[in-house]
Parts: C-alpha cells; structure tokens; sequence
C-alpha cells in the first residue's frame, strides 16, 4: 500500500494535475466557475416555483411563470455567462485583453445559433383570436443557450481566442497612432478577429447551413450517457479523487475541471425537466456525488470524524475534536493533514472503499426512484441531509438515504480507524515512556 | 508582517490561517495573514503588498501557476509542509513564515 501511495504520488498524480492545468481546461473550469453564483440563485427560484409541501405548492401554481423568470435568465442562459466568462480566463492566460476575448467568445457562440422570426405566425394566431400571440420582432431561441448550449460554447469560446491570439502573434492587427488612448487601440486591436470570427461562422451557420450546435449535441451525447446515467459515471469520479486525495491533492479540483462541464449540463437538463413538470432524467450531476457520496467532504469522512471523537488515542480525539465541526460543513482538510489521511496507508483502503460502497448504493436507490434526483445547485457548505434535501427539491427519502450512508462509511471505516488507532496509542505510550524514563535520570 | 495564503476555495484555509493567527498573537509576533482561493490568489497578491505568499499542500499540484504569479508580483512563496495544515499544525507554518521575516 505504500509503494502504491507513492507510485500514485510519483507516476499517476503529475499527468492528471497537467491535464487539469492545460490552458483550455482552466479557462473552462475558470470560466464555469465565475457563472455558479447565477446557477446557484437562479435553481433557489425552482425550489420556490415547486415547494416540497403540497399546500405551498398550491399556493404558488398560478404564479409559477413568473417566479421561473430568474431561473430561465440564469440557469437558462448559463451557456451564454459561460461562453464569456471561458473567453475571458482563456485570453487572459494567453496575457490577451480579457474583455476582448470575452466578447469576441460571446459573438462567436451567439452567432451559432439562428435568431427566428415569427411576427408572420402570431398575427395569424392573433386573428384567430388567441390571446397573447402579439408580434415579438426577431427572437433567440433559448434553447441552445442554456446547458445544451455549453459544449458549443467551449468550442465557439476557444475558437475565438485562439483566432485573437494567433491573429496577434502574426501582427495582423489595425495599428493605431500612438496619440490614441490605450482603451480605443485596443477595442480596434480586436477588430480584425472579430471580422474573421463572424464571417467565418456566418459562413458556416447560415451559408452552408451547417448546424454546429446540434452537431457537437451528438457528439457529446454519449459522454453525457455514460456519466449521467450509469453506474461508471458514479464509480470511475469516486475512485480517482480518492486515490489523488490520499496522495495529498485536492482530487475533485483536478477531475472536476475535466467533468465540470458535462455535470452542469446534466444538473440543467434536470432544472429544465423540473420546471416543465417532467420526470429527471439524469441520476449523476456533481450534486450527486456532493450530497449523496462526500458526506463530510472527500471519502465521505463525517463518519471517521464521529469515530475519532471517541477514539482512545489523546491525539486522534483531539484532531476529531477540532474536525468535526468543519466535517458537518463538508470542510475535511483538517482532517486530511490532521489524522493523517494523506499518503496514510491503513486509512487509504476505507477511504476509497467507502465512497465507492456508498456510491454503488446510492445510484441503485435514485436510479430505481426510492431517492429523488438532483435538480437544485445548493451551497456546497451545508450540512449534507439538509444539502440533499434542497438539491432533490424535498426528498426525505434522499435525507434517510444520506444517514445511513453515514453509518455505513462508519461501518467501513472502523476496523482500519481500530489499526491505526492501536498504532497511535502505541506511539504515544512509547512517548510517555521517553519521557519518563528522561526524567528520571 | 503580511502572508497571503492560497487553497482550492479558501474555506478550509480560513480554519489554518485562525490557528496561525492565534499562534503568532500567543508568540507576540506581528502578522497579518489572508486565505484566498485559487481564483482570487493573483489579483490579492499585486494589490495586497503582501512579503510572502503560501500554499495549502493539497493545491500542490498548482505550484508551478502560483510560481509564476507570484514571481510576477515580486512576492516570495513557500508550499506548506503537509503536517501543518491543520489547526494544532500552527506552530509549524509560523515557523515557516518566520524564516521570511527581516
């Protein structure tokens, strides 16, 4: 086991940490992440458009339309915040102009998408007599500019800054004297990329009629399937941030840059599901493993946190002490540096098996419906049956399911906490002995 | 003395930095220290006048990004060592802050 830590430290940890810190995949994660605090505020608007108890709920039905708007404006458009956010971290680490890259990923990726008009259909409509059906203008279908929309955004997004940056390293740029301010010669700097991005994808969209949102759609179907709706989706996340973790780093930082993405488009394919009154169809959003698996932060350790507090060993009752508040709040690095977790290879073994265990038994109770899915981004920091509860929109049975899966990591945990905390009284005795017998001499 | 701390999201780096606040006020050494997260860790560091900026081990695999940030601001920095981390690992940073004090 500890050659295996190292070989996991020496061999298998610096190719993921470079895989997770390859420019293109920072500035998605980067990008991602600045849009979150809109994704989070927005889905509370689907808890309150669809309240767990059931006279609430009827209270609000005939208001749900107008309690959705936030959610559609936030959740609804993510990919469009995304698309701009990803341009600018992308062109930022290039040491381009940030805003300029942004805006140019935001046009590049509007552009991919068809503005309709159907003024000609609702006047028909409003003669007809149907109420509302008054002429709009042109119109953006939303569709595509939500979580479908993402991976076509990361597309349009690195497009575009790479045709900046490469536009810029060839000098093919309007010059501007130097009289001008900084702000205007650079607005005109990007004006040559942006003549570049539109006409090319006008070209493709309109011209050649080539769908490219829908094309990337297919491709990336089956990556969704396969981590939405299966049990590898589950297990192969849960088995690689342990094993980075027990070697000391911070595991879903580095594979939740890489699948980030495609668990946002899962959790907004169940948002938008929810507020169309339509069964879930994804089991694995990252909430999933948020609520369900990382009770108490990576390798679902509260459960270790409960048992070292009543652990024989001073010293593993005090790091519990000082954990297990943290752990409540999913917070576990005191605990991984305290106890050690970290490169410790008796604690290793529980602490990939029990979220793996936990996992297994978490995808058969939500894919078989006993547990709610998660449709609601809520604040990682909450103590995770309340967490679960408001992700699921109010299952209790997600709430029994999350303490069980506690006592069940406990379960796990406890034979090896049994060997290492023997180890540990062990050492601490020799330890009185040391001093002992020093002072005595 | 002024230390700017870096971990994944700044959360479990707000429970060290407290404990290493508590330890240099026990000490009587002057510090004022700060947890960000990865996010926020470049922009801090050119505008805070920071003298030395420290990481929290799990974010190791980041050093050679922190490096390069925090060489662009001309600020000093160390990685934690793991046994640190924690609330009663205090003594251990400071130690290592120390070594950065004039």
């Amino acid at each position: 086991m500890e050659k295996f830590l190292k070989w996991i430290e020496e061999k298998f940890m610096p190719p993921m940490a470079r895989l997770a810190e390859q420019r293109h995949l920072r500035a998605i994660r980067d990008g991602i992440i600045s849009t979150l605090s809109l994704i989070i505020v927005g889905s509370f608007f689907l808890i309150i458009a669809f309240p767990p108890v059931k006279s609430w709920a009827d209270a609000v039905a005939p208001n749900v339309g107008k309690i959705l708007i936030p959610f559609r404006m936030t959740m609804g458009l993510m990919a469009l915040y995304a698309a701009y956010g990803m341009g600018y971290s992308l062109a930022k680490s290039y040491k381009l102009d940030g805003v300029s890259g942004g805006v140019l990923s935001l046009a590049a990726f509007l552009m991919m998408t068809i503005p309709v008009n159907v003024d000609g259909v609702l006047k028909k409509a409003a003669e007809a007599g149907i109420q509302g059906a008054n002429p709009i203008g042109w119109a953006l279908p939303m569709g595509n500019l939500g979580g479908a929309g993402m991976f076509a955004a990361i597309l349009a997004m690195i497009f575009a800054v790479e045709v900046l940056r490469i536009l810029k390293k060839y000098n093919v740029t309007l010059k501007m004297p130097e009289q001008v301010p900084e702000s205007v010669s650079r607005s005109f700097e990007a004006l040559i990329p942006a003549a570049v991005i539109i006409v090319v994808l006008w070209f493709i969209r309109v011209w050649l009629n080539f769908d490219i949102q829908k094309f990337i759609m297919d491709i990336f179907a089956p990556v969704k399937g396969v981590a939405g709706n299966s049990i590898w989706g589950v297990l192969v996340p849960i088995f690689l941030i342990t094993l980075l973790w027990s070697a000391g780093i911070h595991g879903a930082s580095v594979i939740g840059s890489v699948l980030r993405p495609i668990w946002l488009v899962l959790l907004e394919e169940n948002a938008a599901a929810l507020a169309a009154g339509q069964p879930l169809p994804n089991i694995a959003p990252e909430q999933f493993f948020q609520w369900l698996v990382w009770i108490g932060g990576a390798g679902a350790t509260l459960g270790l946190a409960i048992l070292l507090c009543f652990s024989k060993s001073e010293y593993l009752k005090k790091v519990g002490r000082f954990s297990i508040i943290p752990a409540i709040f999913n917070i576990n690095e005191p605990m991984m540096f305290g106890v050690p977790l970290v490169m410790n290879p008796i604690l290793a073994i529980p602490f990939i098996v029990a979220p793996l265990v936990i996992g297994i038994i978490s995808y058969i109770a939500v894919s078989i419906g006993i547990v709610g899915r998660f449709a609601i981004n809520a604040p990682w920091t909450l103590p995770a049956p309340i967490g679960a509860y408001f992700a699921t929109n109010g299952s209790i049975s997600a709430v029994i399911l999350v303490i069980i899966n506690i006592l069940i990591s406990m379960v796990i945990y406890y034979p090896f906490f049994k060997v290492y905390e023997k180890k540990m009284i062990e050492e601490e005795k020799a330890q009185i002995a040391a001093t002992e017998s020093t002072l005595n001499m | 003395m002024k230390v700017l701390m870096v971990c994944s999201g700044g959360m479990s780096s707000a429970i060290v930095v407290k404990a290493i606040k508590q330890e240099a006020d026990k000490q009587n050494f002057p510090l004022e220290i700060k947890a960000v997260g990865t996010g926020e860790f470049e922009d801090e560091l050119k505008t805070g006048g920071y003298d030395l900026a420290i990481v929290a081990p799990q974010v190791k695999h980041r050093m050679d990004v922190f490096k390069e940030q925090a060489a662009n601001a001309n600020v000093p920095i160390e990685l934690i060592v793991p046994t640190g981390y924690t609330p009663i690992g205090a003594p251990k940073v400071l130690e290592q802050i120390k070594k950065y004090s004039k």
